[in-house]
């Protein structure tokens, strides 16, 4: 008998929706059974484009009810997912969920998810897909092996040109979050991640667009061990083709500068090692983007599978919320 | 037209675009080495004295811009273009400031603006039936015009190249009316289909699964020492490659971008069997001078 496969559907299809179908359709273990778009024009389109499969796309998450998925993916604007997350737990529609970064707009939206999830035994995940890079996890690695010793102080950037020059960025910014949520999320849940917890101590700058959003913003942490660290954003950084993140971290014994291309050692005696992506097996079995993508979501169907929660779930995510709060409650 | 080896040899736009797979920060400090169009003309040319066959390029303002500047030097007709369709970074730029419905009406608008009569016709059909294979066929109509209209009816236009974003999307969801349709659409324009991909033995496998003939396709795809970039891995890859019954794969990333010098490369490359090329970029005409002389020299000789 054939082994019943994972029913997945999908909400939004711009980029990131197209991309998670993409790599999904290729797990023998998954099956893509709805798509939900709300734009008449792409659903159209997309209706004549998965006519040949079995697939079908709606328009009204309702017609999700009774397709008996076992996951859905949300992959639509910031601003959307609190009431679309609640929808599906609080409907019955599905256990399940993924949803990309951020889990919400703010915290209090996102404790409201965890709950949620946690009264529904929900398997989740979030799209913090950087944890899934090689070179982050090669610096993950060295510093959970305490060779440097305590990390002192750190520095993270998460810059993009995206909005550079732009004259009219203000609504497509304010609907994707903000440079706090849409770039910097990736950054600060990183040093979570390699740091633990982490609280906001000084707002440095901030420079918001006419919609009110964040375009730059610059701001300290500090943890209970005395850790110190200090974050910039920008979405309007000249000379970043395509977004970049990096931390610069100072141990006792060494520091680590690591980016999504590369991770430099320097021990304290002054010898260096540099690792590339070319360096730390970054192939997987379907590429497209960065293989980051394909390792996220093998996690998560590989989670669900075990039937264990993902690593990053919305209870990890939520703490990155709670940062963004703090950086925007010191304005 | 290919080198004396019978590997076609190409040089290709990485380079121009500030593009490095090694590092963001190396393409920042590289964007600036050919910071004129007419360095940059220079930077193609060189390689074609120095034995490249051909230009492997992204269809851009800029790129085309380079077309129109070699063709009014009567440079041009020597030339085999290998030209990739669409430019990606241009289009999610565009989806990321304004979200994909902007960016689906503002390429209809480019369409119907662009003075040409049959892809705006087309275009205007297949939207009004919101038809997939005609949206596509409009499409490439499009691009195909801009092509010409750049670099003119004598130039060679050897290859038309989906690219990797969208090739590895419709091998994923399993599109093969896409394959199909692209296929047939340019074979009978004399055109190579072609299409790039960073899961070669994949589509490798689809193709035969759908019936297309890899043998009258180009794949770009690529095939460096490290194993960069190759799904699911270099050994995978060069196995595929091997059971090829014709050599159609131009291997693209043989430096690994940058990772390794082009005598290391070419160490490596000799010792693949089957393939039609590789396409390789250069910073600057010194640059293009040695890789594309010692390319042409050892894939020549094959050792």
């Amino acid at each position: 008998m054939e082994e019943r496969k994972l029913r997945f559907g999908i909400i939004g299809l711009g980029k990131m929706g197209i991309l998670h179908a993409s790599l999904l359709n290729v797990f023998p273990e998954v099956k893509l059974v709805a798509f939900c778009e709300k734009s008449s024009l792409m659903n159209r389109i997309f209706k004549k484009v998965f006519s040949t499969t079995d697939s079908c796309v709606v328009s009204d998450l309702e017609k999700f009810r009774g397709l008996n998925l076992d996951a859905v993916y949300v992959t639509t604007p910031i601003s959307s997912h609190s009431s679309i997350i609640k929808e599906l737990f609080e409907r019955k529609i599905v256990r399940n969920v993924f949803v990309e970064k951020t889990l919400a707009s703010n915290y209090d939206q996102s404790k409201e998810l965890c709950d949620l999830a946690k009264n529904v035994g929900a398997i989740t995940m979030v799209g913090y897909m950087k944890r899934f890079s090689v070179v982050f996890n090669k610096a993950k690695e060295l510093l959970s092996q305490g060779g440097l010793g305590e990390p002192q102080r750190f520095k993270a950037y998460a810059y993009s040109s995206d909005f550079i020059g732009l004259t009219k960025e203000s609504k497509s910014s304010a609907s994707r979050g903000g440079a706090l949520s849409d770039l910097g999320s990736h950054v600060i849940d990183l040093a979570l991640w390699m740091f633990g917890a982490l609280e906001v101590q000084d707002l440095l700058s901030v420079v918001k667009n006419e919609a009110g959003s964040e375009t730059s913003v610059s701001f300290t942490v500090v943890n209970s061990s005395g850790l110190t660290g200090k974050f910039d954003v920008s979405q309007s950084m000249p000379g970043y083709r395509m977004p970049e993140f990096g931390l610069s971290i100072e141990c006792a014994k060494g520091k680590i500068e690591v980016n999504d291309d590369r991770m430099i050692l320097t021990a304290s005696n002054g010898i260096q090692k540099k690792w590339y992506r070319h360096d730390l097996n970054d192939c997987v079995h379907f590429s497209i983007g960065d293989p980051e993508y394909f390792r996220e979501n093998l996690h998560f169907v590989n989670s669900l599978l075990a039937n264990r929660q993902c690593d990053v779930n919305f209870d990890t995510a939520s703490v990155v919320d709670y940062v963004i709060d703090q950086v925007r409650n010191k304005e | 037209m290919n080198n004396a080896s019978g590997k076609t040899l190409l040089i290709g736009d990485n380079p121009f675009h500030g593009i490095s797979h090694l590092s963001q920060e190396r393409a920042r400090d590289r964007i600036g080495n050919a910071d004129s169009d007419v360095e940059k003309v220079n930077i193609v040319l060189t390689a074609i004295e120095n034995g490249a066959d051909g230009f492997m390029f992204s269809v851009s303002d800029l790129t085309l811009q380079l077309l129109k500047m070699m063709r009014e030097k009567n440079t041009l007709e020597q030339v085999e273009l290998y030209a990739i369709i669409p430019y990606a970074y241009e289009y999610v730029r565009i989806a990321t400031q304004t979200g994909t419905p902007a960016l689906a009406k503002k390429i209809a608008k480019q369409i119907a603006i662009s003075g040409n009569l049959g892809a705006a016709l087309g275009g205007l059909g297949a939207v009004l039936q919101m038809n997939p294979k005609s949206l596509l066929k409009t499409y490439l109509t499009y691009e195909l015009s801009r092509i010409n209209s750049a670099a003119g009816k004598k130039a060679k236009l050897t290859s038309l190249m989906l690219h990797e974003v969208l090739t590895d999307m419709g091998l994923a969801l399993n599109l093969d009316w896409l394959f199909k349709s692209y296929v047939s659409y340019l074979s009978e324009r004399d055109i190579t289909p072609g299409f790039n991909t960073r899961n070669f033995p994949y589509l490798v496998r689809k193709f035969k699964e759908w019936d297309i003939n890899l043998d009258e396709t180009v794949i770009a795809t690529q095939f460096n020492k490290a194993g960069f970039q190759m799904n699911p891995s270099r050994e995978e890859c060069e196995k595929a490659l091997s059971n090829l019954s014709r050599p159609v794969v131009v291997a693209i990333s043989v430096l690994a971008a940058g990772y390794f010098k082009p005598p290391e490369a070419a160490d490596y490359l000799v010792g693949l069997e089957n393939l039609k090329g590789i396409a390789v970029g250069a910073s600057t005409v010194k640059q293009a001078h040695e890789t594309f002389a010692l390319f042409q020299k050892r894939l020549k000789s094959g050792h």
